[in-house]
């Protein structure tokens, strides 16, 4: 059996593949698309104007339900399957006594990654890119490839206290600032002279306040639009600073420990059999129950009570809680991925749709090729030097949008995968990765 | 397949050799020891509070004493030692990668990915419970795991693989010159404009006016002042921008920079920590991303492509190491003279050195770099195969086979004898003060090293790096001989 299985280094045969993760991959990848297609589409400012808009408006229904159910979710779901994907990687090779090792092929493998991250973010412009982190995160996870579920979660939980230190040391200098403010407030009123940075305090804070309740700067705003609207070469050059600065800050302070913690979450679940569809149905229907129970009312809450009164009142936002709403984010995703992973799979279970099911899996097999076919296609509609469609749709109406793009993703994976054995991205990736052409027809 | 059940409790079960001369290479190991102690020359600016601004006065005065040994050092070390430790670093990669005689194959491959996340876990301890800003093991725990792919590539392709670092290092420094460039620009277009609005007769006439103005309209005077604010917003941040950068690079008299910093170096650990927060985290980011990874993965690839070219254990003849080192060392000399000399041309008037130049005064440092590193590297190895100095290179050898540990020592020590929660002597010492300094540390390091390894086969923290990495508690002492 061994000797069999020793010659054998190739990617996964298509028996062997999780029908149940490729499937919830596939949701996972469509729903990014949710949460990016405002990146590509839109202003990042017009949020302030739904927000502080009359809110019976199609825009403000549809912020709430994206920011209260999906804000996080759909990455957090997907940073769990490439969690687990990276163990079942490991755990389907098996090494030439002199060929390369695991280790390298998985270090090869997350090497290209963060060149494709890169070409996503530089060449194809997509700012929002998440390859490049996936492929940094992967870099840890090699180490716990065998660490025990249990162990696991501590792990998460570890990486996610570090976020939530980091959003309340953030929280903590907003009130500090507040603090000086008030204070100087005070000595002005009980007519101490003032000193120079007690003077200070009082126009950083009402520079926040003047900031915040006349809205978005129009500088900037025409700024961006202006660019986002113009040739290639502008919008990359628009984009570097900020591609530059994601690829470093970004993922020392936030990415790497946002990633790290759903992907230890997801091989935690892998170990526990959860993603590969071996548990019982009552414990799927229990884990719904609790990961929207528990979830979705936090989610409502922290953007109704957090994210929209930030927007509205700063200033009672800031004074009202001592620990930032933020605290809450990270919580909030991991419950509702979870409870978006049960219902797929009693979805999955109860075969009311199995067409779709199948889709979606096909959309999980290829999900490379779909995430950087969704850039392609939205930085083409968008950009100036596409279609130009940049802020020129209303925020709902960009869901219409998402909604062309599913549907088309979902019947050229199924079309695809009829022909052939990988998608062309992945077929890239894996040629890169063993070094070797791999086969790609049927 | 017995052997990969750990810790079953014979030799086998010892990952590396226990017996140093059989898997060390002796020329590593002194490399490696020059290289540390090498470190301290140039870090020694930053943790004795040698301020950037008081060099720039040394590179105005451009004469005298405490001008010569700056420059010298500058020239001879900036960069190098650390390229120096970057080039055994990769050397190093190979000889753990490749050792015979050891576990399988994927079990090497998996203690080498653990031995590089420690040593990040120690460069992080480094920075921020030291609160050493300029750690260099995070950066090579980094790349050492980012590079590890590429260790199959042949010695030519790895080479090759090193030019391109260094091609591409030389292309960063060119286009943030062109960065400025383009500041310059714009920050002359919004003072043309600017000028132009001043001469504006109308305008001349509106101050006029504002100048006949009773004291008690000052509101009124206020608005028309704002209104006299000719530039829209964009031109302003451009002026503003250079104007800042400008000031950045003049030398300032005030020192107010100086006085601030020595404050904060000099208080408690608390304030330091927070002082210091933000200079490390950028260290580990953003300069990681945009400089080290060019400057320690060309000097990284070279080692690992020199491992291949058999360089360390002396495949060349000693001709051959003694011409690399002249020519390394020669061409590097004159390309760091050239640098310094336009850096000292750029500081008076950097406007005036952008219209007279095309390239900045650090395009080819990383040329000068590696060059000179790798000319380093071969006159050392010359000298070793002379056979003279043989007490020299048996101590260098020994602080190279406990580099893990004397770079914690060098740390440990100059953070407590400088910073705030210690002695204090941030700032306090002059140049020729700091060098005596270090040569002091050489000298106890050195010492230190050769008698600790007469009783010990690893350096302290070697040993516990060992531990973590093998889940392992190995004997240290040595047998009594």
């Amino acid at each position: 059996m061994e000797t069999i299985a020793i010659h054998n280094p190739a990617p996964v045969a298509q028996a062997d593949r999780i029908k149940t993760i490729d499937m919830i991959r596939g949701f996972a990848l469509l729903g990014i698309l949710l949460m990016n297609i405002p990146g590509f589409g839109i202003n990042w400012d017009s949020w302030y104007n739904i927000m502080h808009g009359p809110h019976n408006t199609k825009d403000y229904y549809t912020l709430t339900v994206i920011s209260s159910f999906f804000e996080g979710t759909m990455r957090g779901l997907f940073s769990m399957l490439f969690g687990a994907g990276m163990v079942l990687f490991t755990q389907n090779k098996h090494e030439l006594p002199d060929g390369p090792s695991v280790a390298e092929y998985y270090y090869r493998r997350l090497l290209w990654l963060v060149v494709f991250g890169m070409f996503n973010a530089f060449i194809l412009l997509w700012f929002g890119d998440i390859l490049y982190f996936y492929g940094m995160c992967g870099m840890i996870l090699f180490v716990f490839r065998k660490t025990s579920p249990k162990w696991l979660i501590a792990l998460a939980i570890v990486c996610m206290c570090i976020t939530m230190f980091k959003s309340q040391q953030g929280w903590n200098e907003s009130r500090e600032q507040r603090k000086d403010y008030l204070e100087a407030v005070q000595a002005k009123k009980d007519s101490v002279k003032l000193k120079p940075e007690q003077q200070g305090a009082i126009t950083a804070w009402e520079n926040i306040e003047s900031w915040r309740s006349r809205g978005p700067d129009t500088f900037w705003v025409n700024r961006n639009l202006r660019n986002m609207r113009s040739d290639y070469a502008t919008v990359f050059t628009y984009w570097v600073p900020m591609n530059v600065d994601g690829e470093t800050n970004g993922l020392y302070q936030s990415w790497f420990w946002d990633g790290l913690t759903m992907m230890f979450v997801g091989m935690a679940l892998l170990g526990l059999g959860f993603l590969s569809n071996k548990l019982s149905t009552p414990t799927y229907v229990m884990w719904l129950l609790i990961g929207y129970g528990i979830g979705i009312p936090i989610g409502y809450l922290a953007y109704k009570q957090g994210q929209l009164l930030s927007v509205e009142n700063f200033t009672y936002y800031v004074d009202r809680y001592r620990m930032t709403p933020d605290l809450l984010y990270d919580i909030r995703r991991g419950f509702i991925s979870v409870g978006h992973a049960s219902l797929l799979i009693l979805i999955y279970r109860s075969k009311i749709v199995p067409w779709l099911m199948r889709a979606l899996a096909n959309v999980g097999q290829m999900a490379f090729t779909n995430y950087l076919m969704q850039s392609i296609i939205c930085s083409w509609f968008f950009y100036g030097y596409g279609f130009g469609f940049y802020n020129k749709l209303k925020f709902h109406e960009l869901y219409y949008f998402v909604f062309a793009v599913w549907v088309f993703q979902l019947i050229v994976s199924s079309i695809w995968l009829k022909y052939f054995r990988f998608g062309p991205f992945e077929w890239v990736w894996r040629s890169l990765t063993y070094w070797k052409k791999q086969p790609m027809k049927r | 397949m017995s052997n990969q059940s750990a810790g079953t409790g014979n030799s086998i079960a010892v990952p590396v050799s226990l017996n140093e001369n059989e898997s060390r290479i002796f020329s590593v190991d002194v490399l490696r020891g020059i290289a540390i102690l090498g470190i301290l020359l140039i870090s020694i600016w930053e943790l004795g509070g040698f301020s950037v601004n008081e060099q720039t006065r040394l590179r105005l005065l451009h004469k005298g004493l405490d001008y010569n040994l700056f420059a010298n050092v500058l020239i001879f070390f900036e960069g190098k030692m650390r390229g120096l430790f970057a080039l055994i670093f990769g050397t190093g990669m190979m000889l753990y990668l490749t050792r015979p005689n050891q576990f399988t194959m994927p079990q090497t491959h998996e203690y080498y990915i653990r031995r590089q996340w420690w040593l990040i876990a120690f460069g992080v301890i480094a920075a921020f419970v030291i609160l050493w800003p300029s750690d260099l093991l995070f950066h090579f725990g980094v790349l050492g795991i980012l590079l590890f792919p590429f260790m199959r590539m042949s010695r030519k392709a790895l080479l090759i693989a090193a030019i391109i670092c260094t091609a591409i290092y030389c292309g960063k420094m060119y286009w943030n010159y062109a960065d400025d460039k383009k500041m310059l620009r714009k920050y002359k277009a919004a003072t043309l404009v600017e000028d132009k609005f001043k001469k504006d007769s109308t305008e001349r006439h509106r101050k006029d006016s504002i100048a006949n103005m009773p004291v008690d309209s000052i509101k009124v005077r206020d608005s028309i002042e704002k209104k006299n604010d000719t530039l829209v917003r964009q031109q302003k941040m451009d002026k503003e921008s250079w104007e800042r950068m400008a000031k950045n690079i003049k030398y300032d008299s005030t020192k107010a920079n100086e006085k601030s910093e020595n404050e904060a170096m000099r208080s408690g650990y608390g304030k330091i920590w927070n002082y210091l927060l933000q200079r490390s985290q950028q260290k580990e980011s953003v300069w990681l991303y945009r400089v080290g990874f060019w400057e320690f993965g060309s000097l990284i690839f070279l080692g690992m492509a020199l491992y291949g070219f058999g360089f360390f254990s002396s495949s060349f003849s000693k001709n051959k190491y003694l011409l690399f080192g002249v020519i390394g060392i020669a061409v590097g000399f004159l390309l760091a003279w050239w640098r310094l000399e336009l850096t000292y041309a750029k500081i008076p008037d950097y406007e005036k050195y952008i219209n007279g130049h095309a390239i900045p005064p650090n395009q080819f440092f990383p040329i000068e770099n590696i060059v000179m590193t790798f000319g380093y590297a071969s006159l050392a190895l010359w000298f070793i195969r002379l056979n003279i100095l043989q007490w020299l290179w048996r101590g260098l050898g020994a602080v190279g086979r406990m580099a893990f540990t004397n770079y914690f020592i060098q740390i440990v020590f100059c953070t407590c004898f400088f910073y705030g929660h210690g002695f204090g002597y941030f700032g306090r010492l002059s140049q020729k003060e700091l060098y005596f300094l270090v040569l002091e540390i050489w000298l106890v390091q050195t010492v230190f090293s050769v008698l600790w390894l007469r009783f010990y086969h690893y350096g302290p923290v070697e040993w516990v790096w060992r531990w973590l990495i093998y889940g392992k508690r190995f004997p240290n002492k040595k047998e009594t001989a």
